[in-house]
């Protein structure tokens, strides 16, 4: 008999399997609902026997299995076909064949773990304190023993009566269960508590560090535990190296050769330069065609319409925005009848692309020399069109030509369908002077600044 | 028959369970180790070592040290992981399958099965994770908001692969768990009893004060049956999911739609095996003849028999369709599986796998240890070439011939597997020593003393 | 504590006496009176008996599958030992040995078809044979041709109906002798059995079912087809043990606990059913290779794509979570509606399976028109086309198979003398 506090319960011993049932059977008629059954191993209708009410677990199971079917789904729906669509394969963003095996392993994941915590939730273990552990009787329940334990606080317990009921129902041994006088005995050591808060912190850290990172900023370089593809054996440009005396990584052009492809000899062709002067005509490599018209066109469109325009008035989306901002600038008009741009020789407006002027910056980079020829050439289609007369027209396409200015000139011309391609308008609109255009397609706007 | 109870003499009931608990705590608690298990260790080791260094050399070089090609993109390391995944079923099927259709003599194998199980899913999943070339950002895969703002993919079957491995381990590592505690605190109060304090707070902490109240057997056994209710589908799934890698693509000789039924019977079928090739020297080594009986090892050995045909079934069915479906490109692919460049693959494969287990249709085999062994380890490399006659031959001779090629392992492919072999026999072997290595509770549960005593007045039906 | 065996209630009626053939005389009367029915519906239909023979194709595949689901119950059950169904094993064989007369019965699609019929079988039909539109059936005319066609058949009807004869014969014979050894037979005899019995389920379910799209294949179908087999067998014996123990027989022996494990067994082929036709489906989906979409593409499109969605909800999905519950197995009444729910489903099945090749293209090629035979053109004009004639050619079949029942329901209803019974009278579940 251990210890000297409290009575706890009385513990009883059986010989087989069959006579716990029994016992537990007569306890449970004798009207005890404070007592348990120790064995080995699950006893086969002892649950009857006791009156063990059966569990709720498999309805939390289900619960578990449905939030994780739900859960599997609403992350893959949300993840793949509402918050990052991405086609794959031609399959629909929300792929619901492909989508039911991971719907259906969340699904058993979660009834899984709600199975396995549950179970030792409901069981209200671990508890690794127990009274009945101070027998030592008790600690063969887990090899052979068949033990029926009645706890103190059932309203029915009585010491003596008790014991004679057990003992009666065949019982091969009966023992008392006191508590231990300690109560110290039955909380949890300090030293647990400590270890569990501390690994706890511990297991933290490295959320704490990602967590800190996510919203914070340093100019340090980031650690690179794996090094990866950050650090290649090359070198970039302007670098730095020991391999040449000049301590550079760059290995300049040698004096006095030319790369091959790049001689550029032809002073015409390459820059515009003909017997010393601008040339004034194109470089006979090139055939002045509509194709190489067009080709000038999506050129244009591309390279200087942001600032000269589409018509080339010089009043682009950069202007305009500056204009937005309450300044006043515009590019070159390149179409300006008796300006610069249209007197300038054909090679001197080649090499304005290709070098640049006052603040634009050269496009030789950029464009090859064909598609700078092909510019010029547009430019002067431009010029043309944006300048042009009704006889420029050619009869048989003068037909054709919707022309209500020329009728009506009174009318507030263009007002429906004429395209607003140059909204060059802080100058009030006048009645439109008759301009038909005819290869650029743009809208009659008369007024030149 | 009469409903007579058994009737045992006073003790004689305890005595059989004392008996079966000493017999499996033995294992553990003999002072000494085997020498036998001693050598095996070590060699375990020295293949863990192998395989270790292989990892090295891949990490710090790349995937190219392997002798994987632009045309055999998936070789060793898949053929390797289709085949871990697969010994793993058995403990899954044998624990739970065998659970729910009440065969009790999977008692006395269950246990080990399942460690099998979680150990073979480990080696199983290093494959794929080296295979990424870059394994420390496997987390990739797994959703989670990121700088870049993008997801997964969950539409590819290598993101079905993900969930269904890791729902798989969790699985098993659970339902191995909650098996082993009551055998655990067995283990506890054995320790308490003889002294040894360190050892009963560790096995104490780890039964979580498990101390086999009927009211806690009762929600055990109900969340028993329903886990393994819950691994027979996952085991269904995952090894379905694996099939699916190949049969969702278009690949001649992968895309077949009895691919996931064919795996899992695959998978059980070398489980099967590996399970006897690991318990039949163990058994022989820790006196466990009388707990793995030799009934037990004939049903395995049927079993063997039983999915060694299916399988046979699904490459007969496969030939048929292949030509039933008047598809050139698949007619080809199975004509150059057992004709091609990798005829002696595909030979081996239906020789150990469909062949040498007709010899389990005598029972004279069925009884006879050693040759069951060997017979056992013909299945295993019967199954590992069955994953590789699907995965080579199939990538080698593909569409266009222009790309057509073969397959040449490396050393460092025959290191790592060698090193998962390894790895799988150390965690193994040291399982049987310090774990309880048969489930004691449930072997007493099955035993017929568990019915003893007791008339059975007031029993219902 | 509860009893480990049980011997046979001494009260027990296990005597057939006029079960049988009651319900022999039952299930000619309904086979005639609506075969009768079928045949002047089919040929009102005016498709030279087109829908009638579809319909008979479905109907046919239903009983025979349910014969085959039996079967392997039985088989499984000596193969491993089993114990819980000694006690409906006889019924189970009675209802397998149905089989010689099941196959008779086809012969009312086969011998038509070895006579010239051609709209049944694309592969039939003269115009298979068309080089230009069907180069990918050339090469197994052969195979499918009606007079191999029809061997095959015998070979299936023969190693059917031999495989359920030993198998009820050996058990009849030992309630005779009681010799254990016959059990111990049996149990050898059911492993190469089993093997046959594969073979053959597989081979039919190509044959008789996939074939009707000759064009498409499938790995996977005679599995399938034999998950939807087992559901119903396992149903259609839950109801007949039912029936039996209404007439007062074997009221004592068989309870709660094995309806409980048909339960089970109807829940487990339910998921794998599904499991089965998903695979099916998703490979053929995410492969998305013409030759097999095609199949589906008449599946999912147009009116049958709710057929198809009444087959996922209805014979896997709504069965599926109530029969997860032990109670719903174990309460007779609710057993039985999900018995009979599933059986509808299952003939649901088979008729998704069959019923979407009934429409045949005809296409001109240059002058000539040829029959281009089943899934082809538009998806909106194949309609579902319900007939009466569907449901009353399945029910005359039924009665079939109730008369070959019956035929078998004679002596006793349970194995008297099988050493395990005492096992199953006393059989519980956890």
């Amino acid at each position: 008999m251990l210890g000297d506090g409290a009575l706890y319960g009385v513990l009883a011993e059986y010989d087989t399997p069959g006579e716990l049932i029994e016992a537990a059977r007569k306890v449970r008629d004798a009207g005890y609902t404070e007592f348990d059954c120790f064995s080995p191993f699950p006893v086969h209708g002892i649950d009857e026997a006791m009156g063990i009410k059966r569990t709720i677990l498999p309805l939390l199971i289900f619960g578990g299995g449905f939030a994780g079917l739900l859960g599997g789904i609403l992350l893959q729906w949300w993840t793949n076909a509402y918050n990052w669509p991405w086609n794959i394969a031609g399959k629909p963003e929300w792929s619901i064949p492909a989508n039911v095996p991971i719907a259906f392993e969340t699904t058993i994941l979660l009834s899984v773990l709600t199975a396995f915590f549950g179970m030792w939730m409901l069981n209200k273990l671990p508890q690794v304190w127990h009274p009945f552990f101070r027998l030592e009787r008790f600690g063969r329940v887990t090899d052979d023993a068949f033990l029926l334990g009645i706890e103190a606080r059932d309203r029915r317990f009585d010491s003596v009566a008790t014991t004679q009921l057990l003992k009666d129902a065949g019982a091969i041994a009966v023992e008392n269960c006191h508590l231990d006088p300690d109560p110290a005995s039955r909380t949890m050591p300090g030293w647990i508590t400590a270890f569990i808060v501390s690994s706890t912190a511990f297991a933290l850290i490295p959320f704490a560090i990602a967590a800190k990172a996510r919203n914070s900023h340093s100019s340090e370089p980031h650690i690179h535990v794996f090094p990866d593809m950050d650090f290649q054996p090359k070198y970039k440009a302007d670098a730095a190296s020991d391999l040449f005396p000049d301590g550079r990584a760059n290995r300049g052009q040698l004096a006095e050769t030319v790369a091959r492809g790049s001689l550029n000899a032809d002073d015409t062709f390459y820059r515009g330069i003909e017997g010393g002067k601008w040339t004034e005509g194109f470089p006979k490599q090139l055939e002045i065609s509509e194709q190489l018209v067009r080709r000038g066109q999506i050129r244009y469109n591309i390279y200087c319409a942001p600032c000269h325009g589409y018509d080339g008035r010089g009043s682009g989306p950069v202007p305009q925005r500056v204009a937005a901002g309450g300044g006043a600038w515009d590019a070159r008009n390149l179409v300006q009848a008796g300006g610069p741009v249209v007197k300038m020789p054909n090679g001197q407006l080649f090499n304005t692309i290709s070098n640049g002027y006052n603040t634009m910056m050269g496009y030789a980079h950029q464009i090859p020399p064909a598609d700078r020829w092909a510019i010029v050439l547009y430019t002067r289609a431009l010029q043309r069109s944006q300048n042009a007369a009704v006889d420029d027209v050619p009869q048989e396409e003068l037909g054709r030509m919707p022309m209500p200015q020329m009728q009506t000139p009174a009318a507030p011309a263009g007002a429906g369908s004429a395209a607003p391609a140059a909204p060059t308008g802080s100058a009030p609109a006048a009645p439109a002077t008759p301009a038909p255009a005819p290869a650029a397609g743009s809208a009659a706007q008369p007024e030149n600044k | 028959m009469a409903t007579e109870p058994v009737i045992y003499e006073p003790g004689k009931a305890r005595e059989a369970f004392r008996a079966v608990t000493r017999d499996v705590a033995w294992v553990a608690e003999a002072p000494k180790p085997h020498k036998a298990w001693l050598g095996a260790l070590g060699v375990s080791m020295l293949m863990l070592a192998i395989g270790v260094y292989s990892i090295f050399v891949l990490l710090t070089t790349g995937i190219g040290v392997w002798g994987n090609s632009n045309t055999v993109g998936w070789a060793w390391d898949i053929t390797n992981f289709v085949w871990w995944i697969g010994i793993g079923h058995a403990g899954t099927l044998i624990s739970a399958v065998l659970y729910l259709t009440r065969q009790s003599w999977r008692v006395s194998i269950n246990r080990a099965a399942e460690a099998m199980t979680i150990f073979a899913v480990m080696c199983a999943g290093l494959f794929p994770l080296l295979h990424t070339g870059r394994p420390w950002f496997a987390w990739w895969m797994l959703p989670h908001p990121n700088d870049m703002d993008m997801w997964p993919q969950f539409r590819s079957p290598l993101m079905w692969d993900v969930f269904a491995v890791s729902t798989y381990m969790t699985t098993s590592i659970l339902f191995w768990y909650m098996g082993l505690v009551p055998d655990l605190a067995t283990f506890r109060d054995r320790c308490a009893a003889r002294g040894e304090k360190l050892k009963a707070i560790i096995y104490g902490a780890l039964s979580l004060g498990w101390r086999g109240s009927a009211r806690n057997w009762h929600r055990y056994e109900r969340a028993y049956l329903i886990l393994a209710g819950l691994a027979t589908p996952l085991v269904f799934s995952v090894h379905s999911v694996v099939s699916f890698d190949f049969a969702t693509s278009q690949l001649p000789g992968w895309h077949t739609t009895i691919f996931p039924p064919y795996f899992v019977a695959g998978a059980i079928f070398s489980g099967f095996a590996m399970v006897l090739t690991l318990l039949l020297p163990l058994r022989h080594l820790f006196n466990l003849k009388h707990i793995i009986k030799e009934e037990h090892i004939e049903a395995m050995c049927k079993i063997l028999l039983a999915t060694g045909m299916m399988v046979g079934l699904a490459y007969a069915t496969e030939f048929f369709i292949a030509w039933y479906s008047g598809n050139l490109y698949e007619k080809f692919a199975f004509v150059n599986r057992a004709f091609g460049p990798f005829w002696w693959a595909y030979f081996a494969m239906v020789s150990c796998n469909v062949l040498i287990p007709q010899a389990f249709w005598f029972k004279m085999v069925r009884r006879n240890v050693v040759l069951i062994f060997i017979l056992c380890i013909f299945v295993n490399i019967g199954m590992w070439f069955e994953r590789f006659v699907i995965i080579a031959t199939s990538l080698a001779r593909s569409f266009l011939p222009a790309t057509w090629s073969y397959f040449t392992p490396t050393i460092y492919d025959i290191g790592l597997f060698i090193g998962t072999l390894g790895l799988f026999g150390t965690l193994f072997l040291l399982f049987f020593r310090y774990v309880p290595v048969i489930a004691m509770s449930e072997v007493k549960g099955a035993m017929p003393e568990a019915h003893a005593g007791g008339p059975s007045k007031g029993g219902h039906h | 504590m509860s009893a480990l065996v049980k011997p046979l209630h001494p009260d027990e009626k296990i005597k057939a006496g006029k079960l049988g053939s009651s319900l022999t005389k039952a299930g000619v009367g309904i086979a005639v009176i609506f075969m009768i029915i079928s045949i002047v519906l089919g040929s009102m239909q005016g498709d030279n008996w087109k829908r009638f023979f579809y319909s008979y194709v479905i109907g046919w595949s239903y009983i025979f599958s349910i014969c085959v689901g039996v079967l392997f119950l039985v088989m499984l059950h000596h193969l491993v030992r089993g114990r819980w169904a000694t006690a409906v094993r006889r019924i189970a064989e009675a209802m397998s040995s149905a089989f010689p007369l099941v196959f008779i019965a086809g012969l009312g699609f086969v011998i038509p078809l070895v006579l010239g019929y051609k709209d049944l079988y694309y592969w039939a039909h003269p115009d298979a044979h068309d080089p230009v539109l069907n180069h990918h059936l050339h090469h197994k005319l052969t195979w499918l041709s009606p007079g191999f066609f029809a061997v095959r058949y015998v070979i299936y009807g023969v190693a059917f109906s031999g495989l359920a004869i030993y198998f009820t014969k050996k058990s009849r014979e030992q309630d005779e002798t009681g010799d254990p050894k016959l059990s111990e037979q049996m149990r050898i005899a059911s492993a190469p059995a089993m093997i046959l019995y594969s073979l053959v389920v597989f081979m039919a379910a190509f044959d008789i079912l996939m074939s009707m799209a000759p064009k498409w294949y499938s790995t996977i179908y005679g599995v399938n087809f034999w998950g939807s087999a087992c559901v119903g067998a396992f149903a259609a014996l839950a109801l007949i043990v039912l029936g039996i123990q209404r007439t007062g027989r074997l009221t004592h022996s068989i309870n709660a606990e094995h309806y409980h494990d048909i339960g089970k067994w109807m829940f487990a082929f339910t998921f794998f059913w599904a499991y089965t036709a998903f695979s099916q489906f998703m490979l053929q989906w995410y492969g998305n290779m013409p030759e097999e979409t095609v199949w589906y593409k008449y599946r999912l499109f147009g009116e049958w794509q709710w057929v198809s969605i009444a087959m996922l909800v209805g014979f896997w999905a709504f069965p599926f979570v109530f029969l997860l519950s032990r109670w719903t197995k174990r309460i007779v009444p609710s057993l039985v509606f999900f018995a009979v729910w599933q059986l509808v489903f299952h003939w649901l099945d088979l008729y998704w399976n069959v019923m979407p090749q009934y429409d045949w293209q005809v296409v001109t090629n240059g002058t000539a028109s040829v029959n281009a035979g089943p899934l082809m053109g538009n998806t909106a004009l194949h309609h579902v086309g319900f007939s009466p004639v569907d449901i009353t050619v399945w029910i005359a079949l039924v009665g079939v198979l109730l008369a070959g029942i019956g035929r078998n329901l004679k002596g006793n209803l349970i194995p008297v003398k099988d050493p395990t019974l005492p096992l199953s009278l006393a059989h519980e579940n956890l």
